[in-house]
């Protein structure tokens, strides 16, 4: 997944384990859903208010009735879970992300390019 | 800012974003006859509105789940373009909205994160805020050897480039090193008079 191009939502990310989720991407997983529907597919975007994208869904409505959806967008409001797939490494995961936010950040190099912000003097 | 659904005569309906929980499209031809934007709201509809919603354009279905239990009341409406192929458009329309509509009630997260990202590790050693230029001598400094070699080059092809006669204002050469201390002076009118009549050089 793309790195956010908002400031705000990478600092966002960073600090909260949203971030996981974000290292989620083009694994298949289950959503579980406030009202407890579910649904099932691939991961392709989560941003920085948990709103969640997945492709080749099936989704499972509270009353148990199966379908199937080529994407579907949930609002971070109405995400209850989300299943972690057993093989994922968390913490590896999550300091993946946090490089790769990092080389956006810090894109150019130290000393060279624009910065968002002032890196330190050494 | 609302989502909307209008026929050629311009009745139609809008919907909130906020009490939009999810969309998704739908081709399983086997579960409904028609590909279209599926979009779950977390609102009453009454069903009189259904009738009276005209189908012209776009075919447009309500369907209102009865809540007879304690849980929100959910509303499902099925979005049938009259060209299938605009689905994913309107798919990836809607979640560019619903990114613009953050949930307001979310307590959670901490949401201060207006202006700077926070620079942990400049904190850590105590410094704030860092110049982003540097005046000639302090950026000097900050050179490495290569770098420093290649400031040398670079201001000796100006020097050379003007006639030996001449300094060109701000350059550095050797003369001008004695006479200036802060390099960043520049000479406004020419060092010596009619400096540059003769302005025709070949390179």
């Amino acid at each position: 997944m793309e790195v956010s191009h908002s400031v705000k939502e990478r600092t966002i990310a960073e600090n909260s384990l949203v971030i996981l989720l974000q290292g989620l991407c083009n694994r298949v997983t289950t959503v579980e859903l406030r009202d407890e529907s579910t649904a099932s597919g691939r991961v392709t975007n989560v941003d920085a208010f948990m709103n969640v994208r997945l492709a080749e869904v099936t989704f499972m409505d509270r009353q148990g009735t199966l379908c199937h959806l080529d994407e579907l967008f949930v609002t971070g409001r109405n995400v209850r879970y989300v299943h972690i797939p057993d093989d994922v490494d968390i913490r590896a995961t999550i300091e993946q992300q946090l490089q790769a936010i990092h080389r956006v950040r810090y894109f150019g190099g130290r000393d060279k390019g624009r910065k968002e912000f002032p890196r330190t003097k050494h | 800012s609302r989502l909307s659904w209008l026929d050629n005569s311009g009745l139609g309906f809008s919907l909130d974003y906020p009490t939009i929980s999810l969309h998704a499209v739908s081709r399983d031809l086997n579960a409904y006859p028609w590909e279209h934007l599926y979009v779950m709201v977390n609102a009453k509809f009454e069903e009189d509105n259904a009738k009276e919603a005209p189908m012209a354009e776009g075919e447009e279905e309500e369907e209102a789940e009865d809540s007879d239990d304690d849980t929100e009341p959910i509303a499902e409406f099925r979005f049938v373009p009259s060209d299938k192929s605009a689905l994913e458009a309107m798919f990836s329309a809607m979640c560019e909205c619903q990114a613009l509509h953050p949930d307001p009630e979310d307590e959670d997260s901490d949401n201060d994160y207006e202006g700077e990202e926070y620079d942990v590790e400049a904190h850590e050693l105590g410094q704030g805020d860092i110049p982003s230029f540097y005046t000639y001598e302090e950026g000097l400094s900050h050179l490495t050897a290569e770098g420093q070699a290649t400031l040398e080059r670079l201001e000796g092809m100006l020097a050379q480039s003007v006639s030996s006669q001449y300094n060109m204002a701000g350059v550095r050469t050797e003369d001008s090193i004695r006479e200036f201390e802060d390099g960043m002076e520049v000479d406004l009118a020419p060092a010596v008079a009619g400096q540059f009549e003769d302005a025709e050089v070949d390179h």
